[in-house]
C-alpha cells in the first residue's frame, strides 16, 4: 500500500515537474532558434526550374504520404518535447486509415444523425489533424492552439457544464425525485468498468480516466482525463463522444434484453406539478450538498448549478439565453475540433486506444444495465408503477438517453410518453457522474 | 506486503465510489422531499378557484339573456315572414 501511494506521489510529482520544466525550456529554445534564424537569414540563390519543382514535390502531401521516411515530425498541442520523428505507419497507411475513419464518423453524423453537434466538428478536427506538413495540431496550429486554450486546462467541459446546467429543466426529478437514484446506479458502469480496466492491465490511475466512460458524460470524462492521464485525453474524449452519439445503437437492445415486454409497456402517471421556489433552490441545494462531501466534484457541479440558477432565477434571461445557446455553441465548436486532433493517426493508432475503446463501450453498456436493473428493483417496491426502460437514461447523456428511452417505449406501446419520467433519472446521472468524477479525484489527491 | 493486488484495489475504490453517490443522491432525495413539503406549506400555490365560482355564475345569465335574444330574434324573424 505505502510503496504504491509513494510511487504514485512520484510519479506525479515528476510528471508535473517535468511538464513545468519542458514548458519552460520549449519557450527558450524557440525563442533561440528564431534569433538564428533572424541572424543567419542567407542570401536568395538562383535556382533552376527542376530545383524549384522537385523542392515544390517535397512539399506536397503526395510525397509527404508516399516517402516514409523523410523525418517528418508529429505534432503536439505540448510543443516539441512530445513530438517525435513520424514512423513508416504513422505517416502513411495511418493517416489513410484515420482519414477512413474520419469519413465514416460524417457518414453516422450526417446520414445517420448520431449526435452531429459533436461528431461532425470532431471527426473535421481529426480530418485537419491529419494534415501532412501542416502541423495543425502544434502549439502553433489552429487545432493546438485550441487545445492549449480550453481543453490542455479544463475550461472548455466546465464552460459547457454551465451551458448544460442553464439548459436543464429540474422540473421531472423535483417531481419524482426517487428516480435520481437510478442516475445513481448507472454510475456502476463507470466502477464497474474500473476493475475490467484494471484487469486488463492498466494502472489505477488511467483505469480510473478510461472508466468515466461510462458515465457518457463528454464535458466530465475530459475533465477528469486532464487530471488523472493527460496523456490519453485524445482517446477518452473521442471514446466518450462517440458512444454519445452511439447511445441509440448501444442502448436499445441491452434494454431490450434486460426486460420483459409487460415491463417495458408500463405506463407511468402524470407528474405533479413543480413550484417555482423549488426549481430555484435545487441548485443551490445541489451545491450545497457537494461543497459538505465532495469539495473535489464542485468546478463541476459549481458551473452546473451556476447554469441552472441563472436560468430559474428568471431575472438574467440575458445571460441564461447566452450560456445556453452562442456560449455553449462557441465552446462545442471549439471543444470538437481540439478533441478531434487527437484523432492524428500517431496519437490514435495505438493499441491503448483499441483498449480504451472497449473498457469504454463495456462500461457504457454496465452503466445502461445497471440502471435498468435498478429500475427494475424500484418497480417491485414502489407503490406508482415504474418503467424499467427509464433505468437506462441513468446514464448521463442529456437528453439523448431520455429520447432513446422514450422512443423504445413508444414502440412497444403507441402513445406511451415517457420522455419526462425519463429525464429525471437523465438528469440525476449527469449529478451522479459528477460525483462520482469527484470521488475518483478525490482518491488520487 | 509489498505486491498490491490492483483489482481489489478496484473493488475498494468501486465500493467506496457507489457509495458516495448513492449517499449523495439519497441524501439529495430526502432534501428535495423536505424543500417540497416546506415549499407546499409555506408557500401554497395560489389555486384559481375563488375568482372562477362567480364567472360561472356570468356564464350561466349570460348564456340565458343570449338565448332570450336568439329566441326574440327567430320569433321577429318568422313573423316577418
Amino acid at each position: 500500500m505505502k510503496i504504491k501511494q509513494f510511487f504514485l506521489s512520484i510519479l506525479f510529482t515528476l510528471v508535473t515537474m517535468s511538464s513545468i520544466s519542458l514548458a519552460t525550456e520549449e519557450t527558450k529554445v524557440h525563442h533561440e532558434t528564431q534569433q538564428e534564424q533572424n541572424s543567419q537569414k542567407e542570401p536568395y540563390k538562383s535556382k533552376t526550374l527542376s530545383q524549384l519543382a522537385s523542392s515544390f514535390w517535397e512539399t506536397t502531401g503526395i510525397n509527404a504520404i508516399l516517402d516514409t521516411h523523410d523525418g517528418e515530425m508529429t505534432s503536439d498541442p505540448a510543443g516539441e518535447a512530445k513530438e517525435h520523428v513520424m514512423g513508416a505507419f504513422e505517416s502513411s497507411l495511418g493517416r489513410i486509415i484515420m482519414i477512413g475513419i474520419v469519413f465514416l464518423l460524417f457518414y453516422l453524423a450526417i446520414a445517420k444523425g448520431f449526435e452531429p453537434l459533436l461528431l461532425l466538428p470532431i471527426a473535421f478536427g481529426g480530418l485537419l489533424a491529419n494534415i501532412p506538413l501542416a502541423h495543425m495540431a502544434g502549439p502553433e496550429g489552429m487545432l493546438g492552439v485550441i487545445y492549449n486554450m480550453g481543453i490542455a486546462n479544463e475550461f472548455f467541459p466546465l464552460l459547457i457544464f454551465m451551458g448544460v446546467g442553464a439548459m436543464t429543466d429540474f422540473g421531472p426529478l423535483l417531481a419524482n425525485p426517487k428516480t435520481a437514484l437510478l442516475g445513481g446506479a448507472a454510475q456502476f458502469g463507470i466502477f464497474g468498468s474500473l476493475v475490467g480496466a484494471v484487469a486488463l492491465g492498466f494502472d489505477l490511475q488511467d483505469a480510473s480516466a478510461i472508466s468515466i466512460i461510462g458515465g457518457a458524460d463528454g464535458p466530465t470524462s475530459i475533465f477528469i482525463a486532464n487530471r488523472l492521464a493527460p496523456d490519453m485525453l485524445g482517446a477518452i474524449a473521442v471514446a466518450a463522444y462517440s458512444y454519445m452519439a452511439l447511445v441509440p445503437v448501444i442502448q436499445p437492445p441491452i434494454m431490450r434484453a434486460l426486460t420483459t415486454k409487460e415491463e417495458r409497456q408500463i405506463k407511468m402517471g402524470v407528474q405533479r406539478k413543480v413550484h417555482r421556489l423549488e426549481k430555484l433552490f435545487f441548485p443551490i441545494v445541489v451545491l450545497m450538498l457537494s461543497i459538505l462531501i465532495l469539495p473535489e466534484s464542485t468546478p463541476l457541479i459549481g458551473a452546473f448549478s451556476f447554469g441552472n440558477f441563472a436560468k430559474e432565477s428568471g431575472v438574467i434571461d440575458r445571460l441564461s439565453d447566452t450560456m445556453q445557446n452562442s456560449l455553449i455553441n462557441i465552446v462545442t465548436i471549439f471543444l470538437g475540433l481540439g478533441v478531434g486532433s487527437k484523432l492524428a493517426a500517431d496519437k490514435f493508432l495505438v493499441l491503448e486506444s483499441l483498449g480504451i475503446m472497449i473498457i469504454g463501450l463495456i462500461a457504457f453498456g454496465a452503466g445502461t444495465a445497471a440502471g435498468v436493473l435498478m429500475a427494475k428493483i424500484m418497480n417491485k417496491f414502489s407503490k406508482e408503477p415504474i418503467n424499467p426502460l427509464i433505468g437506462a437514461a441513468g446514464v448521463s447523456a442529456v437528453p439523448m438517453a431520455a429520447r432513446v428511452v422514450s422512443k423504445v417505449g413508444a414502440e412497444e406501446r403507441p402513445g406511451n410518453v415517457l420522455l419526462m419520467h425519463a429525464m429525471g433519472p437523465n438528469v440525476a446521472g449527469v449529478i451522479g457522474s459528477a460525483v462520482a468524477a469527484g470521488v475518483l479525484l478525490s482518491i488520487f489527491k | 506486503m509489498t505486491e498490491v493486488n490492483y483489482i481489489v484495489e478496484a473493488l475498494k475504490f468501486m465500493v467506496l465510489g457507489m457509495g458516495v453517490v448513492f449517499l449523495f443522491l439519497i441524501v439529495l432525495v430526502q432534501l428535495i422531499k423536505l424543500q417540497a413539503s416546506l415549499i407546499q406549506k409555506y408557500f401554497p400555490e395560489k389555486t384559481p378557484i375563488t375568482p372562477t365560482m362567480p364567472k360561472i355564475g356570468d356564464d350561466i345569465e349570460e348564456e340565458q339573456r343570449r338565448v332570450a335574444a336568439i329566441i326574440a330574434a327567430i320569433s321577429e324573424y318568422s313573423k316577418n315572414k
